[in-house]
């Protein structure tokens, strides 16, 4: 292992050792502010070391990490989102007198196992990210031990993702058995290689392996049938945990998923057997079932939590990538969608934040964004965009997004999807613009509700950031799809 | 380029018109009124000193915009579409004006909705790079909900989700189809375009070229609308605001015929030519159906709304017939029906705004109290049924003239829809101006009757002055 392997693991490396300097930190003085400005400052790091990293070629750091172009771009994805996490964080601890260092050393270690699992070459790293990114989240759902929900939420999500990683671990250890192998890197995705493993595609014990791993990645990825805990934690969750968790933990897993998904053995499991029609089905259930449940949703919280089912569907149609040509337009989409859709969460979840102060305790309902546009119109316009941008309506970097899934789909004829992906999204504005309409309403004049919320200029500012963002990206998302290219 | 500056001066003049009423109130009107007006007249200054020949398409604006995609953002125009976009603007001012007493609350939003609308359309009408197409066909719809969902009626709610989920779902179709036809010219030629006049020279397999064919023709018909995609136009247009219901009928339903006569039947002649058969029966289906329909309603606007519906089925039934006469025929049917149903639909909005209700069986005997009024009325329901010497006359006639020569059972029964347009028509005069008198009130105001006169009169020219349309290049099928 030589010096350049340290310096492209670089990022990783400065959320490591924010982590243990964390702890050295609350040894020396517990204080609310320090924490956070010492958490926002190691992801601005970060962030600056993988933007500089950028361009750089494939590095391989032993046979266990390799960090290319499309995971720095992710990790940045990552750091972005946990950076717009650790700002909404401040504005949901402040209330207490406690004070909260634990939270931003969690928070942390997620960000670290996210960056594990997106540079992960190898099963057993994959393993390693995976459990650090689960046990630090289970810590943070179940975190404000005060609230209604919180010993259910994170009950929940520790026996479902215990029971997750276990699934996988025994998928795993099934690929071993067949393949003998465990790294990503040996079976590089060429036609050569393909046909090399064309036999062993056909082995029921590998193909029931690679299910099970799939299985445990679905769990996190909340696909139909493995969704049962997605709405339950998305609501029960402080705000920016559940921001976490729809934006960090799944990119994370989408990206790692892909990246087992595009190597030689696994190409050729897909296409040559069951596992395609697996996965085509769990794609289709998910954005049919995920759009209709969200359906009769008055939660916000929870309407976001079906709906991200619907979207991670969306995305899976890339797994399916039918000929090796397709491979970088593959990488390309996901990366533009996620992008996307982590704006959009980011920018929904701000609005959730800023209400959850007036709401004291009770979920934020439809209901209560009613005439929204009238009293708050920089606040409703941001929400406007995200929930266009959800739906996939121009003018929104959601649309641009859903513009190339169905490239992609109709470049690889895969029809069904694509007639999925299209009922999905009818239904999807069923609940969607009844969002939009009730922003759009009189408000009810209650005297409570004429008590204005505070919002101080910063947070201004940063709504109106996810503003310009959101419409620069959907008027002219050349300004990513031109890097992506590059990547 | 002019286009592109229209596009931006709607949108500019639609934000001005909110931050004037935020400033003064009872200024967006005005706002609107004048920059509607400055604007049509400098569209019809520029046509009239423009040098372009425009019996083809003429590039005005080729900019590259996606790079990614190689999707450029291209604007033409032709004859047809310069003919649509004066019918938006003429609409435009109908609908300032008609909104002018109706609309109470919220008037700087409002304008400016209407205002972004009308941006959406003139889009729609110039694109000629189809991703730019499909932009603006999205775009004018967002308003247009808005439009429905925040200043419609009773059960506003409901009608905006259902004429939004409709025209998405069919246009994730239509969206598909783009997107296969650009990759289909990345085989063929090695890049991918989204360039109208690269896809004119694409080779197309028979059986991809029928799904491709299906993907435009279901969006455009659900726009028309068409048996059987028709049943979100009802809900829109009862629920809609006046000046919402004449921009539906008016330019929003002459969109899904635009695209069926841009894209369908000459983008993909053999296709279409298969399927015309299907499409004629639709038409008429749609043309029977939406007249019985029509005569069973007992509200003002549901009425005129099924008689779209019917009106609608002409000019499909004409275009798959794929000849010169029913192709006139069909665009003069467009112009006609958006003026005549938009006076319909204005006159449901000035009754409402007196006796709200839009109710048949509330109204009656109006002519007593004004018959000025019921004049209009009544020339512009005889309008709908087409009465010889105004414009719906000469479109019905040149469709069916044309049509019969290639379906002539389906044209004989199609004609019936004549006979069935007089008798709801007939039965709309009748039941809200004739009979004992259930209500008194004031004639037209000044401005109400300047809305009439302009609407009669372009119907009374076109009808008697047919020749002043008849210039359109006929490329459509085989």
């Amino acid at each position: 292992m030589d010096l350049s392997a340290f310096i492209s693991l670089t990022p990783q490396l400065i959320i490591a050792s924010g982590v243990v300097l964390a702890m050295l930190l609350v040894a020396w003085q517990r204080s609310q502010k320090m924490i956070a400005y010492f958490t926002t400052l190691i992801l601005l790091m970060a962030i600056i070391a993988t933007v500089n990293a950028m361009g750089g070629e494939k590095t391989f750091i032993t046979t266990l990490l390799a960090v290319d172009d499309y995971s720095r771009y992710a990790f940045i994805l990552v750091l972005v989102s946990s950076l717009c996490c650790v700002y909404l964080s401040t504005l949901t601890l402040c209330q207490g007198v406690e004070v909260h260092d634990e939270y931003y050393l969690l928070l942390l270690l997620v960000v670290l196992g996210a960056g594990i699992l997106i540079v992960s070459e190898h099963f057993a790293s994959l393993f390693l990210g995976f459990e650090i990114l689960s046990i630090a989240l289970v810590g943070l759902v179940g975190y404000f031990r005060q609230s209604q929900f919180s010993v259910e939420t994170g009950f929940k999500y520790l026996i479902l993702s215990a029971s997750a990683s276990s699934f996988m671990l025994l998928g795993i250890a099934f690929i071993y058995a067949q393949t003998g192998d465990l790294s990503f890197s040996h079976a590089v995705i060429e036609q050569a290689n393909i046909t090399l493993y064309a036999s062993l595609s056909q082995s029921v014990l590998y193909q029931l392996g690679f299910i099970l791993f799939f299985a445990g990645i679905a769990f996190k990825l909340s696909l139909v049938p493995f969704h049962y805990w997605t709405p339950d934690v998305y609501q029960g969750a402080s705000t920016p945990v559940t921001l976490l968790l729809a934006t960090v933990s799944k990119c994370a897993m989408f990206i790692v998923l892909l990246k087992c998904c595009f190597t030689a053995s696994h190409f050729s499991l897909i296409q040559g057997s069951n596992v395609f029609s697996f996965i085509a089905w769990l794609a289709i259930l998910s954005m049919i079932v995920g759009n209709c449940l969200a359906l009769k949703q008055q939660k916000i919280k929870r309407l976001l939590g079906y709906s991200s089912i619907a979207h991670m569907g969306y995305l899976l149609i890339v797994v399916l990538l039918g000929n090796l040509a397709g491979i970088d337009f593959a990488w390309q989409s996901v990366l533009f969608y996620l992008s996307a859709y982590l704006l959009a969460n980011v920018s929904i979840f701000t609005v959730l934040t800023f209400d959850d102060k007036l709401a004291k305790g009770d979920a934020v309902t439809i209901d209560s964004w009613q005439g929204l546009f009238w009293r708050q119109p920089l606040l409703a316009t941001l929400v406007i965009f995200s929930v266009l941008s959800f739906a996939g309506i121009p003018l929104t970097a959601g649309f641009i997004g859903k513009f190339y899934l169905v490239s992609f789909a109709a470049d690889h004829a895969l029809w069904s999807l694509l007639a999925a992906l299209i009922v999905g999204s009818g239904i999807a504005l069923a609940y969607y613009l009844p969002i939009i309409f009730a922003l759009f309403c009189e408000p009810q004049s209650t005297p409570e509700e004429n008590v204005q919320r505070e919002i101080t200029l910063a947070d201004k500012s940063v709504v109106s950031l996810y503003i310009a963002l959101g419409f620069v990206l959907g008027i002219y998302p050349d300004v990513i799809g031109k890097l992506l290219q590059q990547l | 380029m002019i286009i592109t500056l229209l596009i931006l001066a709607l949108i500019l003049s639609g934000a001005l018109s909110w931050f004037a009423e935020s400033r003064k109130s009872g200024s967006a009107k005005m706002v609107a009124l004048v920059s509607s007006l400055f604007l049509a007249l400098s569209f019809i200054v520029y046509l009239l000193s423009s040098h372009n020949d425009f019996s083809q398409l003429v590039l005005l604006a080729d900019v590259s915009w996606i790079d990614t995609f190689n999707i450029r953002y291209s604007i033409a125009l032709d004859h047809l579409s310069n003919m649509l976009l004066l019918l938006t603007f003429l609409l435009l001012l109908v609908a300032v004006l008609i909104s002018w007493r109706e609309i109470t609350h919220r008037v700087g939003f409002y304008y400016f909705n209407l205002m972004l609308t009308i941006a959406g359309i003139v889009g729609v009408f110039t694109a000629v790079d189809l991703f730019l197409f499909f932009f603006f066909w999205e775009v004018m719809l967002l308003p247009m909900t808005a439009l429905i969902a925040i200043w419609g009626h009773e059960n506003k709610h409901f009608a905006a989700i259902k004429f939004f989920i409709f025209t998405q779902v069919s246009s994730l179709l239509m969206l598909v189809a783009i997107i296969v036809m650009a990759y289909l010219h990345q085989q063929q030629v090695g890049q991918l375009s989204f360039a109208y006049q690269d896809w004119l020279n694409l080779k197309l397999p028979d059986e991809l070229a029928y799904y491709m064919m299906l993907g435009f023709f279901i969006a455009f018909a659900v726009k028309l609308p068409s048996f059987p995609v028709h049943s979100w136009l009802p809900d829109a247009h009862t629920q809609a605001p006046t000046a919402g219901s004449v921009l539906l009928a008016g330019v929003l339903l002459k969109t899904g015929a635009y695209g069926l006569i841009r894209f369908v039947i000459v983008l993909f002649p053999q296709a279409s030519t298969e399927f015309a058969p299907i499409a004629a029966i639709l038409a008429l289906v749609s043309i029977l159906y939406g007249a019985k329909m029509a005569f069973a309603q007992t509200d003002f606007k549901r009425l005129v709304a099924y008689s779209s519906i019917s009106h609608m089925g002409f000019v499909m039934l004409a275009l798959f017939s794929f000849n010169a006469n029913a192709f006139q025929g069909a665009i003069i049917t467009l112009v006609a029906h958006g003026l005549s149903s938009a006076a319909l639909f204005a006159f449901a909005g000035m009754i409402y705004a007196r006796i709200h209700s839009r109710d048949l069986a509330m109204m009656g005997g109006f002519w007593k109290s004004a018959p000025l009024m019921g004049g209009f009325a009544l020339a512009f329901a005889a309008s709908a049924f087409g009465l010889p010497g105004l414009a719906n006359f000469v479109g019905e006639f040149f469709s069916l003239i044309g049509s019969y020569q290639r379906f002539p059972v389906i044209t004989i029964f199609a004609a019936l829809g004549i006979i069935g347009s007089a008798i709801y028509g007939m039965m709309l005069f009748q039941s809200s101006f004739q009979g004992p008198v259930k209500h008194s009130f004031i004639d037209l105001s000044v401005r109400e009757g300047f809305i009439a006169i302009s609407l009669f009169s372009a119907l009374l020219i076109l009808g008697l002055f047919p020749n002043l349309v008849f210039q359109f290049t006929f490329n459509g099928g085989l």
